[in-house]
């Protein structure tokens, strides 16, 4: 039985902050103890660096650092450890496909397609690179509800579309996008997709493989890991004629000095010392997640998410962003006369966080002529209670405002 | 709710934020003065004209939460028709009361000083700050 209070027993945070609300998990999510006690545990016992270490602790961190690389290879999917390459997050990520894989490929007239509600990670890496390369930079739009616009994505690809980038689940509204179906339809035109699963990756079952999805990036510490570490997954045969954008140590097989022949994939991207305890620490936060029955975990946020809806919406005034038919666990919401920035301070001097403003998707506040909207965004260890303390004091703030 | 919160919006700001000070576009105004916040995106723009050295015909518009829409309004309201010099130190005293950790007894002007609470409040000095900061940086060049 799924139980939120058993979970988040688990999480030290939240003795320190017994009458703190926190639903800014798209921000961030609090970390499990063992994901705290593993990292401090690595640097207080076992801080060697990895590779080439010839003594016995060394060769241990290696072993771990790689035993990750396939549990995270288990954890999405994919076909091998060597799909995947430890980043320091989803930007990171998203930042070497376009500069590796896109920038040797793309011509002037080019385009690139993605949709409107794409983080500003997941938009000015492709808007900068069409700029330099003098291509074109595609938008799929969104329908009233916040769904992404299938039909006008069908329209949008051609033969000049060298890549699409499409999120899976976004951190605004909330839209869980038909990921498949995007990856299917851009394949049959052969273009390659990379999908951005910063905010799947904790409670959706990724399976790259099955989705053949060419490119599957996030981040740690939105899945209970720690920050400064995600992931890159990518088809071997991209990774393999991908030029590393970053160059050093470690990621060679021979450096001469007119000449350096690069190690394979995933160590060539990954030059100079990594985010070791990074990598130890969403390790131990797959094993978190690999506990937690996520089937179970998305009914519970799923009815959550119905609950503050539901309850926000009875609210004066109040409007709800982003009404996809598949949602996820957040709700974005505007008041006409209230602006994002005052509700979050109301609601922040009460003891509940949420994120207010254009949640770095600029580009879709604009699409939707708002300036912003605050965001409550639910995790496995939120309560039905917290929600009502939440819509409590909104309702508050709307009578204060009036 | 928070009381201290509630004391910073009900004296000054909601009035402000509700019946803004000549909140009027003027595409024609010899002088504007971008006012941007870049972290949350609140947009102000400043009209004015300087007739003899002195600040007239001010007005503002623009998006932003209700703390930086009243301390814009309230800016226009205290300087315009000024003297440049005499804007300066209105200015100069209202950013000073923000900044400074004591409470400054010696203004007595209510709409000059309701802003002083906004530090306390994570993230939100820079509301009240905003237009003030831009139109100091004009009157220092005038």
């Amino acid at each position: 039985m799924f139980d939120p209070e058993i979970i988040r027993s688990h999480f030290p945070f939240f003795s320190h902050h017994p009458e703190l609300v926190y639903f800014a998990n798209a921000a961030t999510t609090q970390k499990p103890a063992s994901v705290i006690r593993g990292i401090a545990g690595f640097y207080e016992k076992e801080n060697t660096n990895v590779h080439r270490g010839l003594y016995k602790l060394a060769a241990n961190t290696s072993q771990k650092y790689e035993q990750v690389r396939q549990k995270v290879a288990d954890y999405i999917g994919a076909e091998k450890k060597e799909n995947i390459v430890f980043t320091s997050g989803t930007t990171a990520g998203i930042n070497l496909v376009a500069q590796s894989f896109l920038a040797p490929r793309l011509q002037p007239g080019d385009e690139v397609v993605i949709s409107i509600m794409e983080h500003h990670a997941n938009f000015i890496p492709w808007q900068q690179l069409c700029k330099n390369k003098k291509a074109n930079l595609r938008i799929v739009p969104i329908n009233k509800k916040g769904e992404l616009d299938i039909s006008a994505f069908k329209k949008t690809i051609s033969q000049k579309t060298k890549m699409v980038a499409a999120v899976h689940v976004s951190n605004s509204l909330g839209t869980i996008n038909p990921i498949k179906e995007i990856i299917d339809i851009s394949h049959k035109k052969n273009i390659p997709v990379l999908i951005d699963g910063a905010q799947s990756a904790a409670h959706f079952d990724i399976d790259v493989n099955k989705l053949d999805a060419d490119f599957f990036v996030f981040s740690g510490h939105k899945m209970y890991g720690p920050t400064g570490i995600g992931i890159l997954y990518g088809k071997e045969e991209f990774l393999i004629n991908m030029q590393p954008a970053v160059f050093g140590g470690d990621a060679i097989k021979d450096v001469r000095i007119e000449e350096t022949i690069f190690a394979d994939p995933p160590k060539k991207f990954e030059p100079g010392t990594q985010n070791i305890a990074g990598v130890i620490g969403l390790g131990l936060a797959i094993g978190f997640l690999n506990k937690i029955n996520k089937k179970e975990a998305r009914i519970y946020l799923n009815k959550l998410t119905e609950y503050a809806t539901d309850e926000l919406k009875k609210i004066n005034g109040l409007e709800i962003i982003g009404r996809a038919k598949n949602k996820s666990a957040l709700v974005s919401f505007i008041f006409e006369n209230i602006h994002p920035h005052d509700m979050a301070t109301f609601l922040g001097a009460e003891n509940i966080a949420v994120r207010a403003g254009n949640h770095c998707t600029q580009p879709l506040m604009d699409f939707l002529k708002i300036p912003g909207t605050v965001r409550a965004s639910f995790s496995v260890y939120n309560t039905f209670a917290e929600v009502d303390r939440m819509v409590g004091a909104v309702r508050e703030t709307e009578a204060f405002f009036r | 709710m928070n009381e201290e919160l509630k004391k910073l919006y009900k004296t000054v700001i909601l009035k402000h934020d509700k019946t803004p000070f000549n909140f009027e576009k003027k595409e024609g105004a010899t002088y504007r003065v971008q006012a941007y916040n870049e972290i949350c995106g609140d947009r102000f723009e400043l009209f004015f004209e300087i007739k003899n050295g002195i600040i007239e015909d001010m007005s503002f518009y623009g998006f932003g939460c209700a703390i930086s829409k009243a301390s814009t309004s309230v800016l226009v309201k205290k300087i315009n028709g000024q003297p440049i010099a005499e804007a300066k130190k209105i200015i100069e005293l209202f950013l000073k009361n923000i900044i400074s950790k004591n409470k400054n007894t010696e203004i007595k002007d209510e709409e000059m000083t309701a802003f002083s609470a906004a530090k306390d409040f994570p993230g939100r000095q820079k509301c009240a700050t905003l237009a003030w900061d831009e139109m100091k940086k004009m009157v220092n060049v005038e």
